[in-house]
């Protein structure tokens, strides 16, 4: 970290300056020494289809300006039998604090395997859910700083994505994105995904006009509307880029696809 | 009065003190880098400009004309680096018309410490100043305080330490232009790829005793892919809720209207439209 | 003594493995729902808490919860009406537009949801487990007033902590009919007829107070929670999205449809010619 200690204000890291709050005569706005978060960047995004999930995530890893590593997965696969992963059903991504990342990951990959050794079935993307959401509250008072999205198929075989927020709430949605270029991927997503603001032409006038209809989206689809996504996050934002890892599950089990992106 | 406004200054800092954010000013966090070689200078910059961890520019332009044979590389708020560098510019184009001589290196680089110095850090300009005088090959940097350096290879911004260790393992004395120009490159492209706050395209400017050349986008290594799918909407996708036409008479009453020759429409500017 | 040689003759390889009791430990490293909560190893962690998650003290604050929102829930002669929007916030962003601001703790009791989204999912679903047990235990169902309190005196336990919630408690028993209670993360419990909680409450007691009587019929309460909703997600920027309405009977709660606020507002101004403040004409 030398460059921490340059005299040349721009290498002090991320230099928000003006967009940093005031250091001196705050009112109750105590400096505290004890500051155990770092934001390490990145952005996921997950969407659900008919018979499939899709859950993908950048894998750059970032601490100020600089670049940790540009291969650090976010994506992880929850409760296998094995160290592999095999036959696991079910996908946890995790973006924020990294090391808070990956002790939830690993905390919730033994829950479920232990679920899966004493009942003899892996555990359904609904409890896994509802586990998911005790666990994260578990430290309302020492929060894990991460925005968490579990992926699986529900019951009837349909995609299932729940997001969550740092402390535990929790909610089943149709897509999502969070991270750093959660703000640039979202209302892409409501635009492209549940078709947000988009009408039938010619549908009728004025108030008549029809919202256009919802439909699930095939998978290659969808694989496309992830690439293009992140292809736009990393042209915008500097903390997305390197590398893209795309973990879908179907009913057939998981499967990983990576593919490069810009790294500059 | 010339100069800067100070009018709204003490109530910016109160708001401030109370928590409003100020407006967030769009820096340069930058890599830029000058070297020296026999017979000249090479300058070169990244061409990203960010404003928080958003590319607010992909393709600026962060080297800077002050004199036909001198010119400055930028780094730090955008507007200051090149306020900065126009102020000088016009004040080095008068002093060398009263003179009746060619601007040198060391007058610009004085103007500016004294501009930066007399403002104590707030115009948040970090320069590298290169250029060909009569006096020869001048290179320096201007931190934003006013302090400067006199160097063969001189690197700043955000990426300065990225682009350093290239130069402190490559760089000898003695270069030929075109190793010089692919040094800086070099360096360049190592505060592109391993410092956020740089990326996108190389931009150069080579001077020498006799001319300046600018190589805009010298290394574009950071190409967009195409897009998988089309995101053209069809025509009738937005709701409308009320139209209203305005006949070209009407519009007549309050501007002139001139019919255009041929089928032809004009164009004031053209635009990539996505297809 | 068949124990005993059964104690002596176990091969080690059995005793390598984890016993029964540690195996349900591992498989539980604290029990769900557990009032154990980690803490951060340092003096004042609700000081630290509010730095690091507060979005009002500190808008640079690194975590963000969820936040914003406009709830209501009234009595009448036909039950309690209980409507909600849907929007979540985390500072300035729109964290969700689908929110279930409602909680189905059982099928004769509602909670609502405001202030931090993960407090009140977590403790009404500790609420609904309580009320579950207090029926196993006393085989009726537990009354209303009980039910408040449990959350009452629980997030008192917990004030100073920083919780965040403000909840309604929207029932009905036998021995109580229909009753309404207001819980608040500062420990406040109120019984009454009528209340609005949130950043949009101001909005919507406007209009439910305006035209709120007790001899309201079932379908003029059920549209006047929509209205009072309505004139909330359309002056407060932390609510919107969709409106959410339940209606508390005598043999359980009805659920009144989760509808997008936008179709609604139309017809509202269309055909009742309200919110003539908006206009669509151009000038």
């Amino acid at each position: 970290m030398a460059a921490m200690f340059s005299q040349n204000p721009l290498m002090n890291g991320p230099n928000y300056s003006f967009n940093q709050g005031p250091s001196t005569a705050s009112a109750g706005n105590k400096e505290h020494s004890f500051y155990p978060y770092t934001d390490n960047g990145g952005s996921t995004l997950a969407i659900s289809g008919s018979d499939f999930t899709i859950i993908a995530g950048d894998t750059r890893s970032t601490s100020g300006y600089n670049i940790n590593t540009r291969y650090s997965p976010k994506v992880f696969k929850i409760g296998g039998t094995t160290a592999s992963q095999d036959d696991a059903t079910l996908v946890l991504s995790v973006v924020g604090f990294a090391a808070d990342g990956e002790a939830l990951k690993e905390r919730l990959d033994a829950i479920v395997k232990m679920y899966r050794y004493q009942h003899g079935k892996p555990m359904s993307v609904k409890a896994c859910a509802q586990r998911l959401s005790t666990i994260l509250y578990g430290k309302r008072f020492f929060p894990y700083y991460v925005t968490a999205i579990l992926g699986g198929l529900d019951e009837e075989g349909k995609g299932a994505v729940y997001s969550y927020d740092p402390v535990g709430s929790y909610e089943r949605e149709q897509c999502r994105a969070a991270g750093a270029a959660a703000s640039l991927i979202m209302p892409f997503l409501d635009n492209q995904v549940n078709y947000k603001n988009q009408y039938i032409p010619d549908s009728g006038v004025g108030h008549e006009l029809k919202e256009r209809e919802r439909i699930p989206l095939g998978r290659n689809e969808v694989e496309d509307l992830v690439k293009d996504a992140f292809d736009s996050a990393v042209e915008r934002h500097i903390e997305v880029g390197d590398g893209l890892q795309m973990l879908i599950i179907t009913k057939n089990g998981i499967e990983e696809i990576y593919k490069p992106l810009k790294k500059d | 009065m010339p100069g800067f406004d100070f009018s709204n200054h003490t109530r910016n800092a109160a708001l401030h003190a109370r928590g409003v954010p100020l407006p967030k000013a769009t820096s340069t966090g930058t890599t830029i880098v000058g070297c020296i070689f026999e017979g000249g200078v090479v300058i070169a910059a990244d061409t990203r400009a960010t404003s928080g961890p958003i590319v607010a520019d992909k393709n600026c332009e962060k080297l800077h004309y002050i004199a036909p044979q001198i010119w400055c590389a930028g780094a730090g708020t955008a507007a200051d680096t090149e306020f900065t560098t126009a102020l000088i510019s016009s004040q080095l184009e008068l002093h060398a018309l009263s003179t009746g001589r060619k601007p040198r290196v060391v007058t610009c680089m004085t103007m500016l410490k004294q501009h930066l110095f007399r403002y104590q850090g707030h115009i948040g300009a970090y320069l590298v100043v290169a250029g060909v005088d009569p006096t020869g090959v001048g290179l320096f940097t201007v931190h934003a305080h006013g302090s400067t350096d006199k160097l063969p290879y001189v690197t700043m911004g955000s990426g300065s330490l990225a682009a350093m260790s290239v130069f402190e393992t490559q760089w000898k004395s003695q270069m030929t232009e075109q190793e010089a120009i692919d040094l800086a490159s070099n360096a360049i492209q190592a505060g592109i790829f391993n410092d956020l706050g740089s990326g996108s395209n190389v931009d150069v400017a080579i001077i020498t005793k006799d001319k300046t050349t600018l190589k805009r986008g010298y290394v574009k290594p950071n190409e967009r892919s195409k897009k998988q799918k089309s995101y053209v909407f069809k025509r009738g996708t937005t709701a409308v809720l009320n139209e209203k036409v305005i006949t070209k008479q009407e519009i007549s009453k309050y501007v002139t209207v001139h019919e255009l020759e041929g089928g032809e429409p004009a164009l004031a500017e053209k635009m990539d439209i996505d297809v | 003594m068949d124990t005993l040689v059964a104690q002596y003759s176990q091969s080690d390889y059995d005793r390598e493995q984890y016993s029964q009791d540690e195996q349900m430990e591992l498989y539980q490293p604290e029990p769900s729902l557990s009032l154990r909560f980690a803490m951060p190893p340092i003096a004042q962690p609700s000081a630290w808490l509010r730095a690091a998650t507060d979005d009002n003290a500190n808008p640079n604050c690194p975590i963000k919860i969820a936040h914003g929102t406009t709830t209501l829930a009234f009595r009448f002669q036909g039950g309690i009406i209980v409507a909600t929007d849907s929007r979540a916030t985390a500072g300035n962003w729109i964290a969700s537009q689908t929110v279930k601001k409602v909680i189905e703790i059982n099928s004769c009791l509602l909670g609502t949801m405001a202030g931090g989204a993960a407090d009140c999912q977590y403790w009404l679903a500790y609420l609904g487990m309580q009320c579950r047990l207090h029926e196993l235990r006393h085989k009726r169902r537990i009354s209303v007033a009980a039910a408040s309190k449990i959350l009452a005196n629980l997030v008192y336990s917990y004030k100073g902590m920083g919780l965040s919630m403000g909840t309604m408690c929207a029932g009905v028993t036998p021995s109580e009919g229909p009753a309404l209670y207001y819980i608040d993360s500062d420990g406040t419990r109120l019984a009454g007829n009528l209340f609005c909680v949130g950043s949009g409450q101001t909005f919507a007691y406007g209009v439910l107070d305006a035209e709120y009587k007790y001899d309201l019929s079932e379908t003029e309460a059920l549209e006047l929670g929509r209205r009072s909703i309505l004139a909330a997600t359309h002056r407060d920027a932390y609510s919107g999205g969709f409106i959410n309405l339940y209606h508390v009977k005598e043999d359980g709660w009805v659920k009144h449809g989760f509808n997008d606020t936008n179709p609604i507002f139309w017809e509202t101004k269309l055909n009742k010619g309200e919110f003539s403040n908006v206009t669509s004409e151009l000038v």
